[in-house]
């Protein structure tokens, strides 16, 4: 599993993918993040990341519909693969196990 | 509707995404840009909305974003750029001796460019260091008297105070005056000559840092001092000088606070800071009302820097309502920008040194000059050496390879070879720059500059700039010939950028001539200046300060001077109020002209003893010396010069015995003296009139040539002997004088280094070209060799080629020099005239050194075997 290692990144752009199921194109995930953590995310960031996943075979993409205030260009709509959304589960657990690792003491009060 | 239409992302950013942009991803991406930009000029405003989307579409100009450029075209291109370098290096490798010289010639060219700008830059820089510099002006005074519009530097004490009282727009003043004092602390003592007293707003105008003290009560309290750190350090050494009193002169002052060392880059440094009130409370009817004594330099901050016209506008009222008009007026007080004053045309009676504006432009045309020569060099050594790859060309041409692929080769070749060029000159410049800060005598410190990054990006920027203009002209011009005229050249146009060459050629020995004569006609002014008849002798004659100490004026002087005058090695000892070269007092004076009438007048006066014109060497024109034994000289007996006897319109007989009233004194002219230099050889010998003191302020001393440095010895010991406490601070005359002319001389050293260098660089470029010039001939040069030509024939061939470049070159550098060398010599009141000889000089000292050159390849190429050079293929 060492082979499918999130980046931080890539892990809160499929985050956002999961949360905005079948809504999830580039300004609306801009805006989930930027909402949720408050995050200044830029188009090129996002974008790149985006490919990259998308070449990993975690996201697949479709073209949806083009409206005016886009200037006539279609939307690109992301969603999770049965592998990405697998790799996003591993990386929460893995995450959330070794929270739990740490000892009550380690926590000052 | 309508709106949205007007609201478009920049047009100029779009364009570049839709060209950069992988196609497969471009459009979704383009509509997200797009929705995000409408969404924010609805709730913000459009100029931000437009920026952002700038910004958003650089950031998006990164790898994964960006289509594979050349990939439709399927071959990997690496092997090509691979073999582009090989090809560049192995040409750079065939000729290295050849590529040594063009590189090395523009990197001595751009490390002196380098240089010169740093210091033009510095030279620049001064005074810009304190926060307020665009709102300081100084005060500064044309003053008219009965004869003359004194361009005076100085003001007088109320107009700071006055100014600030009734213009709004003056926020404060602060006063100086500089003292000479002497400092005294357990038995060291300094002359401090640039001692300043200064109003306690000085912290608060200049951006001068206080280390310790308290900025606004530092200099308030009377006999307050702040020391510079240099200063503390003398008299203190570790010591806190703060609370600890110096005596300075009689008095004791106590130390109020350390600031740091004036920067040098100021227009005028002090060792301390006196508090004005020390001066003001003994003086308060001058401060308050004496509008005429001038013996102070006033800075003014004003509320902004534009309201600089409203004050100008304003002086005159200013003037008419509060100074009253009598014999003498103020015709105006202008007033100067803090940061021009360095730069500015000196008026009299300055604080501090100052720069000379020709100078700097003089030495910006030379750093041009030297880039020029440089550049041109490197342009013409590229073009040949590219002419010789042309079946490389060629070749690369039949097998496909595009215009636009070749224009990059050349230039991209261009660009490394500059590169590596600007690197060199930054390690030339860096090692040389030592002795750079001594030929200029500047200290020149990295500080002068605001940002490095700046100076950086600019030097980078040029390197780069010269790499493509260089390697423009080969790179166009090669790989626009047809593969097939290269390979049979017989169609004419292939050599034509000949021309080309020639002219820049030419032109850098246009440079070259008009560098050699501006540099040997600035020598001969120079040289005319300084052997120029003073009127008095000034070799083997130095002074030193007498400070009004009361064991050496007045009644003790002759005996001082007789003690001095038996020091082994002395020939003369004079007294006087001032020496030839410095500052005299311009004094209200009576005289009867020859209507009988008495007229009054302004007239320089040097008070002197007995022995002054006789230790100076100077001559009578008409009537006699002061006497010791005519007790009635010292007090009514006067001595003019000549020019003041024709500026009276007398004759030598009419001049004796006039009526002379001034100084409280009522007299009669006893004598008249030819004119002596008594001030600067950049003024007009003025009229002046000398009157006999025996309290004088220098003591001037006339030696044996010889042995001057144990003579000095001598007097400095019996100095020491007769007054312990008061430094024997002596200089000599005649490098007095030639300190006057230091820019200047300056100039000519400067001038004539790189003039030096201009013509190596030029040479270099030339040898590379006549290399060119000769292998291209080669055969030709064995076919007439074989015919009969002698070896004297074929060098004459091949240097005629340059001889008439020169021709038309001397032909257009001799006006252009005349008329500037004409321009700067406007500075001087005598002035050389231009010798035509030293253009011819110039011309034939450029001949030959360009013959040297070209000579030492051709002789190669005229004596060699003609066999030889018809086998070569």
């Amino acid at each position: 599993m060492n082979r499918h290692q999130l980046g931080e990144f890539e892990e809160l752009v499929m985050l956002a993918v999961g949360i905005l199921y079948g809504e999830a194109y580039g300004v609306a995930i801009i805006d989930e993040i930027e909402r949720r953590i408050s995050r200044k995310v830029s188009i090129g960031a996002l974008q790149t990341v985006l490919r990259r996943l998308e070449d990993k075979g975690y996201l697949t993409s479709e073209f949806g519909e083009a409206t005016n205030v886009r200037g006539g260009k279609r939307k690109r709509y992301f969603t999770l693969t049965n592998l990405g959304s697998r790799v996003l589960r591993e990386t929460q657990e893995q995450r959330l196990d070794m929270f739990r690792a740490i000892p009550r003491v380690a926590f000052p009060k | 509707m309508n709106q949205q239409q007007n609201i478009q992302p920049p047009k100029l950013f779009l364009r570049f995404f839709r060209w950069f942009c992988d196609p497969a991803i471009a459009e979704d991406i383009e509509g997200d840009l797009t929705e995000m930009f409408r969404r924010e000029a609805g709730s913000k405003n459009i100029r931000t909305a437009r920026l952002q989307f700038s910004i958003n579409v650089l950031k998006l100009f990164r790898p994964g974003i960006i289509k594979k450029f050349g990939r439709q075209s399927s071959y990997n291109s690496s092997p090509m750029f691979k073999n582009y370098f090989l090809t560049s290096v192995r040409s750079l490798m065939r000729s290295p001796g050849f590529s040594v010289i063009n590189i090395l010639g523009l990197a001595v060219g751009l490390a002196i460019f380098g240089l010169i700008a740093f210091y033009v830059y510095h030279e620049f820089s001064f005074d810009r260091y304190h926060k307020n510099a665009d709102r300081i002006v100084r005060i500064v005074e044309n003053l008219r008297t009965e004869n003359e519009l004194l361009l005076q530097s100085t003001s007088s004490p109320p107009m700071g105070p006055r100014l600030l009282r009734e213009l709004p727009e003056v926020e404060k003043y602060v006063r100086f005056q500089n003292w000479n004092l002497l400092g005294q602390r357990n038995g060291n003592s300094f002359y401090e000559s640039e001692s300043y007293i200064a109003d306690s707003t000085v912290f608060d105008v200049f951006s001068f840092k206080l280390i310790k003290g308290d900025k606004t009560t530092a200099l308030r309290e009377p006999y307050s001092i702040v020391l510079t750190e240099t200063m503390a350090k003398r008299y203190f050494g570790d010591e806190d000088p703060v609370g600890q009193t110096l005596k300075m002169d009689y008095d004791n002052y106590k130390v109020t606070g350390v600031m740091e060392d004036v920067p040098e880059n100021s227009h005028f440094r002090f060792s301390n800071l006196i508090s004005f009130s020390t001066w003001s409370r003994n003086n308060k009817d001058a401060e308050d009302d004496c509008w005429f004594c001038n013996g102070f330099h006033t800075y003014i901050l004003l509320n902004s820097a534009d309201s600089k016209d409203a004050v100008r506008e304003k002086m005159k009222s200013f003037i008419d309502k509060n100074v009253e008009k009598g014999g003498m007026y103020y015709e105006d007080l202008p007033t100067q920008d803090l940061t021009s004053i360095y730069m500015a045309p000196q008026r009299s009676w300055e604080n501090g040194t100052r720069g000379n504006l020709n100078n700097m432009y003089i030495l910006s045309i030379i750093a041009v000059f030297i880039l020029l020569i440089a550049c041109f060099n490197y342009v013409n050594l590229a073009t040949a050496r590219a002419s010789r790859r042309l079946k490389e060309v060629a070749m690369r041409k039949s097998l496909g390879a595009g215009r636009k692929m070749l224009v990059a080769q050349f230039l991209g070749e261009s660009l490394i070879v500059t590169i590596v060029s600007g690197l060199l000159a930054v390690l030339i410049g860096w090692l040389s720059l030592p002795w750079f800060r001594t030929l200029v005598e500047s200290p020149l410190p990295f500080s002068v500059f605001p940002d490095p990054w700046i100076v950086v990006s600019i030097g980078v920027g040029l390197v780069l700039f010269i790499g493509i203009l260089a390697g423009a002209y080969p790179a166009l011009i090669i790989s626009g010939f047809q593969p097939l005229q290269i390979f049979r050249p017989s169609a004419k146009g292939l050599y034509s950028h000949q021309n080309f060459r020639k002219v820049l050629v030419g032109i850098q020995f246009m440079i070259s001539i008009m560098l050699v004569a501006g540099t040997l006609l600035v020598g001969d002014q120079i040289d005319l200046v300084k052997n120029q008849d003073l009127g008095f002798e000034k070799d083997a004659l130095l002074f030193a300060r007498t400070n009004g100490d009361t064991s050496i004026v007045s009644g003790h002087l002759e005996a001082f001077k007789n003690e001095l005058k038996r020091v082994p090695g002395v020939v003369s000892v004079a007294g006087s109020s001032s020496v030839p070269g410095q500052n005299t007092n311009n004094i209200y004076t009576e005289i009867e002209m020859t209507d009988g009438k008495m007229s009054p007048t302004n007239i320089n006066y040097i008070f002197v003893d007995h022995d002054f014109f006789s230790t100076y060497g100077i001559k009578f024109a008409a009537g006699r010396d002061f006497l010791r034994e005519n007790k009635l000289d010292d007090t009514t007996a006067f001595i003019i010069n000549e020019t003041a006897m024709k500026d009276f319109g007398w004759n030598e007989d009419q001049a004796i015995g006039k009526q002379v009233w001034g100084v409280g004194r009522r007299g009669k002219i006893i004598g008249v003296v030819k004119d002596f230099n008594y001030k600067s050889l950049h003024e007009k010998v003025e009229p002046v009139m000398m009157a006999l003191t025996n309290y004088v302020g220098r003591i001037s001393i006339r030696v044996e040539s010889g042995d001057l440095t144990s003579t000095v010895d001598r007097i400095q010991k019996k100095w020491n002997e007769m007054i312990p406490y008061l430094p024997f601070d002596y200089q000599f005359l005649d490098v007095m004088f030639d300190n006057q002319y230091k820019a200047d001389q300056q100039l000519n050293k400067t001038a004539g280094v790189f003039t030096g260098l201009a013509i190596f660089i030029g040479c270099l470029g030339l040898l590379g070209l006549t290399s060119f010039a000769v292998e291209r001939r080669t055969k030709e040069i064995g076919i007439r060799k074989v015919l009969g030509a002698s070896v004297g024939s074929v060098m004459v061939l091949i240097v005629l080629e340059f001889i008439w470049l020169i021709a038309i070159a001397f032909v257009i550098a001799t006006p252009i020099t005349w008329y500037l060398i004409r321009e700067w010599e406007q500075n001087f009141t005598l002035q050389a005239a231009i010798n035509p000889l030293r253009f011819v000089m110039a011309m034939v000292a450029v001949m030959a050194f360009a013959w040297l050159t070209i000579s030492f390849l051709s002789f190669r190429a005229a004596t060699s075997n003609p066999t030889k050079a018809l086998r070569t293929e």
